[in-house]
């Protein structure tokens, strides 16, 4: 296109203008010209191109252009190319609002789509690939797909309608309808041009992700398009970039095999893996040119990401580290920080660590490196090869760096630091102690995570509490605490400074002097969190009540009105003259549902924002494996040691799994009850009382503590926790009656596939009226299991002996923790999950009787307490609720779960559809669900 | 549901002024705005010795390089081929030189048009279209030579 004179005149102008004022008046002068030459009938095309042309530039240099969309359109429409051309741009610049421009542009694209010069047909695709609006994909679809298989049509054209036609299937899945067509575009991964290749196997990579059936060929021709390319040497010398033959093709190649299983052919198989040998071994020498190295290693990188997709022959992974070992010393610093992200990379999936774990000590020098990118590859890395052997190690590590590393990179160390202590403490005092010195160090950096997660985690754990307490009251009298410290400190000393209140220095009064003197130069937070602990002091330690109570009058008058709040609460209490009114409210805190750790869901949520399943996360194997369980390839694959043992406990459940309804229908009726129940000949009083107990079961199915039967003598409670595969129940019984209960039993029988295991000694023989005994069960979930044990209580009252049978809320669907995944892979997932037609359980049930807003959010909690993460954004419709979980059984093995919740308000009823990788698992989620909705 | 690759492409200048954008994925004018602030202020700060040409970016990396006084900046998925990226850039630099003789900061600012032209043959809807660059000019050239 020849220069436009005019134009540059303009542009030069503008770039003369010293200030903001003057450019604005000249901008202002040339739009009043402008629309002065739109007016003239005859305005020339030429001059047309040029006015459209000044007006996009001003636009770009940020000034809102509101007009000049009708001159862009005639641009459009003009027979020559260069002016269709500034036409195009313009609408793809220019923000389009009125709707008629948008309908003539359309019918212009639709014009331009099938003219006999290719290059018009290329500036229409090209115009679609940039502005792209939903009616596009509606109605030019059709001739796109056309153009792309159209045996006349030139390789540009073909290059583009695969590119635009992958943009529209990431803009508007649902307008494409890509399975039609799908499965045609995979033999152009043979097509003889390189550049028409290139660009089908990013729309294939695509469609491999949603439809693996359809283009399940894919793999066969990548593997023999690289073999071409790597092995045999054939290309055109137009694709060579620095003596590497076309780069970037094989790159895609590489990539699009990940998203598939390894092939099951042998010829395929070593075909795949002498391509890899080919490009490992040609990588060995250090090419000199700074591109050729380049393009030489983003090929290697891409092929050892393959590999240990592949995860076929652990000789070459070796090879990799080795490599790889070479690599992160690299002088260069963009091999060091590939060569540390792909042995995170490798880390997450080898079998043993020990290839990594050779290079330790390069690894944690590279937390110093000059670049701030690989250091954070290292912090990666660390992460992700950290295991029980060199934990102490690398945590010791992190903290040191910690204290010099940029603010950037110290929230995620601190997470993960705090994590990985975690995961792998093997002492309890070393946890505290690493932890007290991580929000010491940290603390400003962090979310309160990391402080809630640790106040969590020693209310779980018994064995920590005494050790806690003691470190907390030397934090407080350290010369400096800082804040989170505090607050972790003052709540510990409140739940358990009793533990140490015998020590030497330790009694109540120096608690409340040690918290005190720091109180006064905390933030607010942090002394509310002290009040709360001086209030319970007053519980624990009677005889500093009025020193406590003097603390709390002080902020009685505190400026803050939480502070303030708190006081005076906690000061009426203390001075009210009831014997049980402190101990009860003040009572000791239980601990905290095990549910997904919140240091988990940020980390991941860092990570989470991506397109691509081929993904892993960084730290570990397990988590790895588990997002490896989930996907399609393993679900389908059918040998996998999972699927066999699933199998045989199917085939052990299936003669109960009859029994569970009529089970489930006389849960928490007494013996006698229950076999009336099944007569069907039940009082009105009667048929109460088993709905009474039905309703108490099923709302233990998606809360962790609640009433499980109450009858005239006795009261059941049942307070649950778990951490799959393992939980823990504790049963409380109460005495309701007048007399007291003797001869008290209290048997669990359960499916083999559930073991049970009475946790506390022994059941007390009997209890007095109004008294409460507890008592804990450990339960471990080996195999998926279908029927929900039975608790019988036998005692004797008043000379009567009786016997309750109650059904324990106990399922497969309590093993559940809640997986989040990124908002696009649900519907690929689901879709995969559905194909295998029996792993589905579908009801409709009627919805609760509840307003519409009140019925969603009902909705939202029952299958959040279900143990399900919601994925919020990922139904189209937004009162829609899709969660994903996972089951975990002890051997046999693990099992994704995907929910999906459809409520229909018009017609009172909601679908409620459960996938699973294990039928039975799938069942048992959709019988809860039902029971839940019924008795609501 | 879906996303880009190539997010978006940025060229600026050492000030921080913008020579050419690129949106490949769905962003706001406020938000276009802020992104290029933040994408200059990112980039420019870095040591360009030592230091590696990608760097962390939200929850995307930004791969860049400097030439002569551009930057050169691509925002992709974290999992995206770090090199084959870079030398995309590279590729898109070699063809501007080729196409303009001698490609200086002024070109980009004079001919923006035909960048985006150029840059339309090169990368289409956020993916790699053409990777040679033979093919790549002799078909500029004949779209250029069309009236």
């Amino acid at each position: 296109m020849a220069p436009m004179k005019g134009l540059t005149v303009f542009i030069a102008d503008l770039r003369k203008c010293r200030s903001n004022e003057e450019e604005e008046r000249r901008v202002n002068k040339e739009l009043a010209n402008i629309r002065t030459k739109f007016k003239d009938p005859n305005l020339s095309g030429y001059n047309r191109k040029k006015y459209v042309c000044k007006l996009i530039y001003m636009s770009l240099l940020g000034y809102d252009i509101n007009f000049g969309h009708r001159e862009a359109v005639e641009l459009i429409s003009s027979s020559k190319y260069s002016e269709k051309q500034i036409g195009y741009l313009a609408v793809s610049l220019l923000l389009i609002e009125n709707d008629d421009y948008a309908r003539s542009v359309l019918s212009a694209l639709r014009r331009d789509m099938h003219d006999p010069n290719e290059w018009i047909v290329c500036l229409a695709l090209n115009a679609i690939s940039n502005i792209t609006i939903q009616r596009m994909a509606e109605i030019l679809t059709e001739d796109i797909v056309v153009q792309l298989l159209s045996p006349a049509a030139s390789v540009f054209t073909k290059k583009k309608a695969a590119l635009c036609l992958l943009r529209l299937l990431r803009k508007f899945p649902d307008a494409v309808n890509a399975q039609r067509w799908a499965a045609r575009i995979v033999p152009y991964l043979g097509h003889r041009d390189i550049g028409v290749t290139l660009a089908a196997a990013s729309l294939v990579t695509a469609l491999a992700q949603q439809f693996p059936d359809d283009t399940r060929k894919a793999a066969s021709f990548a593997i023999r398009r690289l073999k071409s390319l790597v092995v045999d040497n054939e290309y055109p010398t137009d694709y060579v970039y620095y003596k590497v033959p076309a780069p970037w093709l094989q790159i895609k190649l590489l990539r699009l095999l990940q998203y598939y299983p390894a092939p099951e052919s042998p010829e395929l198989r070593s075909l795949l893996l002498s391509i890899l040998r080919h490009i490992i071994d040609i990588s060995q020498d250090v090419p000199r040119e700074l591109q050729q190295m380049d393009a030489q290693y983003s090929i290697l990188f891409e092929a050892i990401n393959l590999g240990i997709h592949l995860d076929i022959d652990q000789g070459l992974m070796r090879e990799c580290a080795l490599l790889l070992g070479r690599f992160i010393t690299s002088r260069e610093t963009n091999v060091r920080y590939l060569g540390l992200e792909t042995m995170a990379h490798l880390a997450a999936y080898i079998d043993t660590l020990e290839p990594v774990k050779a290079y330790q000590g390069v690894i944690i020098r590279s937390l110093r490196d000059r670049d701030v990118s690989v250091r954070r590859r290292a912090l990666d890395l660390l992460y992700s090869m950290c295991d029980v052997d060199n934990a102490r190690v690398i945590v010791s590590e992190l903290l040191r760096h910690m204290a010099v590393s940029d603010a950037a990179l110290r929230e995620e160390m601190a997470l993960k630091v705090a994590i990985l202590t975690e995961k792998f403490a093997t002492e309890y005092s070393w946890y505290v102690d690493v932890m007290m010195r991580l929000v010491s160090l940290a603390g400003d950096h962090m979310g309160d995570e990391v402080w809630h997660r640790i106040v969590q985690v020693i209310l779980a754990n018994e064995e920590l509490q005494l050790y806690a307490c003691k470190i907390s009251l030397q934090t407080l009298k350290a010369p400096v605490c800082h804040e989170s410290a505090f607050k972790v400190s003052a709540y510990v000393l409140g739940e358990f400074g009793h533990l140490i209140a015998n020590t030497p220095d330790c009694a109540p009064v120096d608690q409340l002097k040690a918290l005190q003197a720091k109180m006064g130069a905390t933030s607010q937070a942090a002394r509310a969190v002290a009040l709360t602990t001086v209030g319970k002091f007053i519980n624990l330690f009677p005889e500093i009540k009025t020193l406590c109570l003097r603390v709390l009058d002080r902020y009685r008058s505190a400026l803050d009105a939480e502070l303030q709040q708190r006081a005076c609460e906690y000061y009426a209490l203390g001075t009210v003259e009831s014997e049980d009114l402190l101990p009860t409210v003040f009572e000791e805190m239980p601990p905290f549902p095990e549910r997904q750790s919140a240091l988990m869901s940020r980390l991941l949520k860092r990570e989470a924002d991506t397109e691509d399943q081929r993904t892993w996360v960084f730290g570990g194997r397990e988590i790895n494996r588990e997002r490896k369980l989930q996907k399609p390839g393993n679900v389908s694959g059918g040998e996998s040691t999972e699927d066999l043992d699933d199998a045989a406990a199917r085939a052990q459940q299936l003669s109960d799994s009859d029994v569970q309804n009529s089970a489930l229908l006389a849960a928490g009726g007494s013996g006698n009850e229950q076999a009336e129940a099944e007569d069907a000949g039940l009082t009105p009083e009667e048929h109460e009382r088993v709905a009474k107990s039905k309703r108490h079961y099923a709302r233990l199915l998606w809360e962790s503590d609640g009433i499980l039967y109450d009858g005239d003598e006795i009261q059941v409670g049942i307070v649950a926790q778990y951490k799959p595969p393992a939980g823990r129940i504790g049963v409380f019984l109460g005495n309701k009656s007048t007399a007291p209960i003797c001869d008290i039993q209290v048997l669990v029988k359960s499916d083999s596939a559930l073991a049970v295991q009475q946790a506390t000694q022994d059941t007390p023989g009997s209890l007095l009226p109004l008294a409460q005994a507890r008592l804990f069960f450990d339960v471990t979930c080996t195999r998926v299991f279908t029927t929900a044990p039975t608790l019988r209580v036998s005692y004797t009252v008043a000379g009567a002996p009786t016997v309750s049978e109650l059904q324990l809320p106990v399922t497969m669907g309590h093993f559940i923790d809640p997986v989040t995944i990124p908002v696009g892979d649900f519907f690929a997932r689901w879709k995969q999950l559905g194909d295998a037609d029996i792993k589905e359980a579908q009801s409709v049930l009627r919805t609760p009787f509840l307003s519409d807003a009140a019925a969603v959010q009902w909705l939202r909690s029952v299958v959040g307490g279900m143990g399900f993460a919601l994925i919020q954004g990922a139904d189209p419709e937004p009162d829609n609720i899709v969660g994903v979980g996972i089951a975990t059984t002890e051997v046999g093995g693990r099992f994704g779960c995907l929910l999906r919740v459809e409520p229909k308000p018009a017609h009172g009823l909601t679908r409620v559809t459960i996938r699973a990788t294990s039928p039975d698992v799938a069942r048992v989620i959709a019988t809860n669900i039902s029971m839940v909705f019924e008795s609501r | 549901m879906f996303l880009e690759s190539i997010r978006f492409i940025l060229v600026q200048n050492r000030q921080g002024k913008t020579r050419l954008e690129k949106w490949y994925s769905d962003y706001g004018e406020q938000e276009r705005q802020k992104l290029k602030a933040e994408v200059h202020r990112t980039v420019a700060s870095r040591d360009q010795k030592h230091q590696s040409n990608f760097v962390e970016f939200y929850n995307h990396r930004i791969i860049y390089r400097r030439y002569a006084g551009l930057f050169f900046c691509f925002c992709v998925d974290t999992n995206d081929n770090e090199l084959a990226c870079l030398e995309a850039i590279h590729l898109f630099v070699e063809v501007l030189d080729s196409y303009h003789g001698n490609v200086c900061e002024l070109d980009l600012v004079f001919n923006f048009y035909m960048v985006y032209a150029v840059l339309d043959e090169i990368i289409l809807a956020g993916e790699i279209q053409e990777t040679s660059r033979s093919v790549i000019l002799s078909r500029l050239d004949q779209l250029s030579n069309l009236e």
